[in-house]
C-alpha cells in the first residue's frame, strides 16, 4: 500500500507499507524521520490525521490516542496500519534521516535471569545482527501477546545479534509477566527497531551525567559501556545516579564499580535509596559505588548544582522521576539540547 | 480593544505561572522576573498544561514535558521548538496587571484548519 504523509510546511513524502506493520515503522524503516516517541502506543507523539483512504488502529485504548479527535481521522501511527493506499497530515516537518535506519528483525530470548526480586536479565539473539547507538531501545512483540513492549539494550557493540535487556515485573504487566514466568524457554519474538534519540556520541565531547531510576539503568550501562571503550573519562568526567527503592533492590553493581575503577574514578557512581537510610556512605560490597539516601532526582540535583557546565545529561525511569529529573535539570541551567530522554515507561 | 484586569501585579510570583479564567477565556499569566506574559494556557506542542508542565528559569519558559522552549522577553524559540507561543498584550497600571483580549487565541494541533485558511487567500 502507498502511503503519502503531508508535513506540517506542506512537503509531501510518500512511501510503501505492508499489509502487516504500521505506518508508522514503514515510514522510519524507510528512512523518514516521523515524529515519534514511544512508538507503543502511550506518549502520543506520533499522532496524524488520515485525508483519505482505510485504516485499521490496532490497539484503539492506547493512552497515547486520549486527545485524539478520532471523529476527524487522528490516529497514532504507530498503532494504524493501512487497508488501502492512505493520506496523511503530520504536524510537524519530516526529513530523510542519514545514519542507521530501524528495521524489522526476528529473534529467540534465552537466559532469562533474576537480578532482584523483580527484575530481570534477559538475552535476545537476533536472525541478522543490528547496528545500534548506546542509550537506544527496541520494540519486542510475540505472537501470544498483542502489542509491543520498549526495552533499552545493556549493551554495547558494533553490528551485533546479541543484545541484552533488563526487565521490571509489573504485576499484570502483560509481556514481562509473562516473561517472568518463562525462565527455560525460548521465545519467539519480532524486534524492530533501533530506535530512540536519547543517544551517546563520544564526538560531542562534553562530560555524561546519568539520572536513572530502576530498570531506568538499562540505557545507561550501554552508554557507560560505550564511553568507557572510547576512553572517553579520560577527558571528560562521569556522574551516575542509580535510584532504587531500597539496597537490595539494585543490580549491575559489578558492572557499575568496573566502569568506576576503568576511569580512575572520573566517572562516580551513586546509588540513591528511596525507601531505606542509606546506612555507609559507599556500598559494603563495593566501596567505588556511593550511597546515598533520598529519592534519585533530588539527590542528583543536590550533588550537582552548579556543575552541570558542558554536560549531557541521560535520563530515564518512571515518568515522576523523569519529570522530576527534568524540571531540577532545567532549574539548574540544563540547556535543553543537553538533555536526554525518551519516555516510554 | 478590550483591557481586561487579570489580576492584581503581587498575585503570580517571580518565576511562576498562574491561569486565570477571564470572561470565559483562560489565560496563563507568566512573571518571568522582568515582565509578564499572557498567553494560552497549554503547549503548542501537545496540548500540556504549562501551569504545571511549565517552567520558568532565566525569562525562558519550559515545557518540561518535551523540552520546547520559548524567550519571554524576545518569544524566540529556543532549542527544537517549533511552533511560536501566541501572546496577549499586557500591561501593568497601578499594580494590575491587564491584558488585551479581543478573543481566544488558539493553536491548530493538527494543521488541517491552517490549510483551509490559505484556501480562501
Amino acid at each position: 500500500m502507498k502511503i503519502t504523509v503531508e508535513s506540517r510546511s506542506g512537503s509531501c513524502a510518500a512511501f510503501q507499507c505492508g499489509e502487516r506493520e504500521t505506518i508508522l515503522y514503514a515510514g522510519l524503516r524507510q528512512g523518514l524521520n516521523l515524529p515519534y516517541e514511544c512508538a507503543t502506543g502511550t506518549c502520543g507523539t506520533c499522532r496524524a490525521r488520515v485525508m483519505s483512504g482505510v485504516i485499521e488502529m490496532r490497539w484503539k485504548e492506547a493512552p497515547g490516542a486520549k486527545k485524539l479527535k478520532p471523529d476527524k481521522g487522528d490516529v497514532l501511527m504507530c498503532q494504524t496500519r493501512p487497508l488501502s493506499d492512505c493520506m496523511l497530515r503530520v504536524p510537524s516537518d519530516i526529513a530523510t534521516t542519514c545514519g542507521n535506519r530501524p528495521a524489522s528483525r526476528r529473534g529467540v530470548i534465552r537466559g532469562i535471569r533474576r537480578l532482584t526480586n523483580d527484575v530481570a536479565h534477559f538475552e535476545l539473539y537476533l536472525t541478522e545482527p543490528m547496528d545500534f547507538e548506546a542509550g537506544q531501545f527496541v520494540v519486542l512483540e510475540t505472537g501470544d501477546l498483542s502489542g509491543g513492549r520498549a526495552y533499552s539494550m545493556v549493551n554495547f557493540d558494533n553490528s551485533t545479534a546479541k543484545v541484552t535487556f533488563v526487565m521490571k515485573r509489573k504485576p499484570g504487566g502483560g509481556f514481562s509477566d509473562w516473561l517472568f514466568t518463562r525462565r527455560a524457554d525460548e521465545v519467539q519474538v519480532e524486534v524492530f527497531g533501533p530506535l530512540g534519540r536519547a543517544v551517546y556520541r563520544p564526538e560531542e565531547g562534553k562530560n555524561i551525567i546519568c539520572i536513572a531510576g530502576g530498570s531506568g539503568i538499562a540505557g545507561m550501562m550501554s552508554i557507560l559501556e560505550h564511553s568507557t571503550r572510547a576512553d572517553h573519562f579520560k577527558n571528560y568526567e562521569g556522574a551516575v545516579f542509580f535510584g532504587v527503592r531500597t539496597l537490595s533492590d539494585a543490580f549491575f553493581l559489578e558492572a557499575l564499580a568496573r566502569y568506576v575503577t576503568a576511569s580512575n574514578s572520573k566517572l562516580r557512581v551513586t546509588i540513591a535509596l528511596s525507601h531505606e537510610d542509606a546506612k555507609t556512605p559507599t556500598h559494603p560490597d563495593y566501596p567505588v559505588l556511593k550511597l546515598a539516601s533520598g529519592m534519585v532526582h533530588d539527590v542528583a540535583a543536590d550533588t550537582m548544582q552548579g556543575r552541570y557546565e558542558n554536560s549531557v545529561v541521560y535520563v530515564a525511569g518512571p515518568p515522576v522521576m523523569v519529570d522530576s529529573a527534568i524540571r531540577a535539570l532545567i532549574m539548574g541551567g540544563v540547556p535543553t539540547l543537553d538533555i536526554r530522554y525518551d519516555k516510554y515507561s | 480593544m478590550a483591557w481586561k484586569r487579570i489580576c492584581g501585579a503581587d498575585e503570580v510570583l517571580e518565576n511562576t505561572a498562574k491561569k486565570f479564567n477571564i470572561d470565559g477565556i483562560p489565560i496563563l499569566l507568566v512573571n518571568y522576573g522582568e515582565g509578564y506574559r499572557a498567553i494560552p494556557p497549554i503547549c503548542p506542542h501537545m496540548e500540556e498544561p504549562l501551569e504545571e508542565s511549565g517552567v520558568i528559569v532565566r525569562c525562558v519558559l519550559t515545557c518540561t514535558k518535551h523540552l520546547w522552549s520559548w524567550d519571554l522577553k524576545t518569544l524566540e524559540m529556543k532549542g527544537e521548538t517549533e511552533k511560536p507561543l501566541k501572546v496577549y498584550d499586557v500591561k501593568q497600571e497601578d499594580g494590575v496587571i491587564l491584558a488585551n483580549i479581543e478573543e481566544e487565541l488558539a493553536y491548530e494541533f493538527d494543521g488541517a484548519e491552517e490549510e483551509d485558511d490559505d484556501f480562501f487567500k
